[in-house]
């Protein structure tokens, strides 16, 4: 299940170096990484894969336009591709642009983290835990249910035994 | 279909109000009006309403015409976005007083009125804002802009203990102040903006978001006012602006949301769209402290021009970069006070 990639690669820690795709004909600048992408990584699962800036691709569309000012728009969906995996998340969870990018990428890091690792992958391990607890809580809730309908039975009975056939009630 | 549309467009009368440069002018004039579909006579669940107003929004040409309905439905439903509205709110029918709610909010839409400004709010990063026309709506743009300042200021404060300042000028609805308020605690922000409309929601979102100790805000124009600006701030660790960039000649094309809604001071920098800025930076150092920022959104075409023009005309600045926005275009000039 888990793809022929290397741990180590995703255990790169980012760079700085965040790469956008230009608008063509203009030259490709580099802006460093946001300062939250050396942060990121959801406190619940902080074993997940770090993902370097440059295996992204991300897409925001803004119409043909300059943006900025000249467009007010409310779409904003992020478009978050994995390159060497071709894992694409999409995110489009808030109003924020800018959050959305965050959650696009914790997203990525969950579903690389399943596609690396398969079942032991965090996300996996979770779920079973989780579906572990649900199987013990019914199973608990199942035998209070039987010992409760067994007391009754006996209380019904001992009833029977002190009081007159038509009163009988279980 | 149960519900019936109005069988003809109605046009009236109406008093409207257009822009001539910085003026309003009010006078009356014949407009078709859009016609909104007739509220349904029995219930109509969410998911209807949606599909109506979706496809009432496409047939008349409006943009966005599935976000549109979305959005304002769901901020009538107390969300934010309809992805987060449960599956059974959406099944079940609207009460009458909802239904008319939602006709009443989507009919505004059809004359082209920004979403932001139908529901009053918008979200910018992890805040959200009230809106009101004509206050400029915050770009996404701009999120980035905050991360760019965030990151600078952060790692100023790790050298010294004194509280920092930020200047920001043309606050708008307080977007950019608010944002770096309220990542950093330790920050004092003032802003300034020519127009009271902008100076009073900006102030009012800042008593919503408890952050009115640190910002404090002033009815000035960065032009006209440059006397008493000069007087009043000093030593800011960094100078922030989104300032009205776009060019004269490209204000008649835009689209209808931002020409009729929107203040166009707010958005008109003048010929090559630099009038503002540069009227910032021939001030930035004497507000600054050495070594302080100046952080600009500006349109794509700029940053080559305000290199050259700083390069040529202000001796206390340095160019230090352009950044890129997410869609990749230049977007954000950082300059810096030349140590003296």
């Amino acid at each position: 299940m888990s793809l022929l990639i290397p741990f180590t690669r995703c255990l790169l820690t980012v760079t700085g170096r965040l790469v956008r795709r230009s608008a063509p004909g203009l030259p490709s600048l580099t802006p460093p990484a946001p300062s939250w992408v050396a942060a990121a990584g959801k406190k619940e699962l902080p074993d997940l894969p770090v993902v370097p800036e440059e295996e992204l691709e991300e897409q925001f569309v803004r119409g043909s336009g300059p943006g900025g000012q000249a467009t007010n728009k409310t779409s904003n969906c992020v478009v978050l591709k994995h390159i060497p995996t071709g894992i694409v998340v999409k995110c489009h969870q808030t109003r924020s642009v800018d959050i959305n990018r965050k959650r696009a990428r914790e997203i990525m890091r969950e579903r690389l983290d399943v596609a690396y690792k398969g079942e032991l992958s965090e996300v996996m391990v979770k779920k079973k835990e989780s579906e572990l607890r649900k199987q013990e809580k019914r199973k608990r809730v199942n035998e209070n249910l039987e010992r409760k309908r067994l007391f009754k039975k006996t209380l019904a009975a001992d009833t029977h035994i002190h009081n007159k056939p038509e009163d009988d009630a279980v | 279909m149960w519900w019936r549309r109005t069988l003809s467009r109605s046009c009236r009368w109406c008093l409207g109000c257009r822009h001539s440069g910085a003026k309003r002018i009010w006078s009356f004039h014949y407009r078709a009006l859009r016609s909104a579909p007739a509220v349904p006579a029995g219930r109509i669940t969410a998911l209807q309403a949606l599909d109506i107003w979706k496809r009432h929004f496409e047939e008349e040409g409006v943009t966005e015409a599935e976000q549109s309905s979305q959005y304002i439905i769901a901020h009538l439903l107390g969300a934010k976005t309809i992805e987060s509205v449960e599956r059974q709110r959406l099944t079940e029918f609207l009460s009458k007083e909802k239904m008319e709610e939602v006709w009443q909010l989507c009919s505004r839409r059809l004359s082209r009125m920004p979403v932001q400004y139908i529901i009053e709010e918008w979200d910018f990063r992890d805040l959200t804002l009230k809106m009101r026309p004509p206050v400029f709506i915050p770009r996404p743009e701009t999120e980035e802009l905050v991360e760019l300042v965030l990151t600078d200021l952060k790692s100023r404060s790790a050298d010294t203990e004194t509280r920092q300042t930020c200047l920001e000028v043309g606050c708008g609805s307080g977007a950019i102040s608010l944002s770096l308020l309220k990542s950093l605690p330790q920050l004092e922000a003032f802003a300034l903006d020519r127009s009271q409309d902008a100076v009073d929601l900006s102030r009012e979102n800042a008593l919503r978001l408890g952050l009115q100790d640190r910002l404090r805000v002033y009815h000035m124009d960065v032009i006209k006012d440059a006397e008493r600006i000069l007087g009043l701030f000093s030593s800011v660790s960094a100078l922030v602006s989104n300032p009205p960039y776009l060019f004269s000649e490209d204000m008649a094309s835009l689209e209808p949301e931002i020409f009729r809604f929107e203040d166009h001071a707010a958005l008109d920098g003048g010929e090559n769209g630099l009038t503002v800025i540069r009227q910032i930076l021939t001030l930035a150092s004497d507000f600054l402290l050495n070594s302080g920022r100046v952080y600009l959104e500006v349109d794509p075409r700029h940053p080559p021009l305000i290199q050259r023009w700083v390069e040529e005309n202000v001796e206390g600045l340095q160019y230090v970069e352009t950044q890129n926005d997410i869609s990749g275009r230049p977007r954000f000039c950082i300059l810096q006070k030349a140590v003296t």
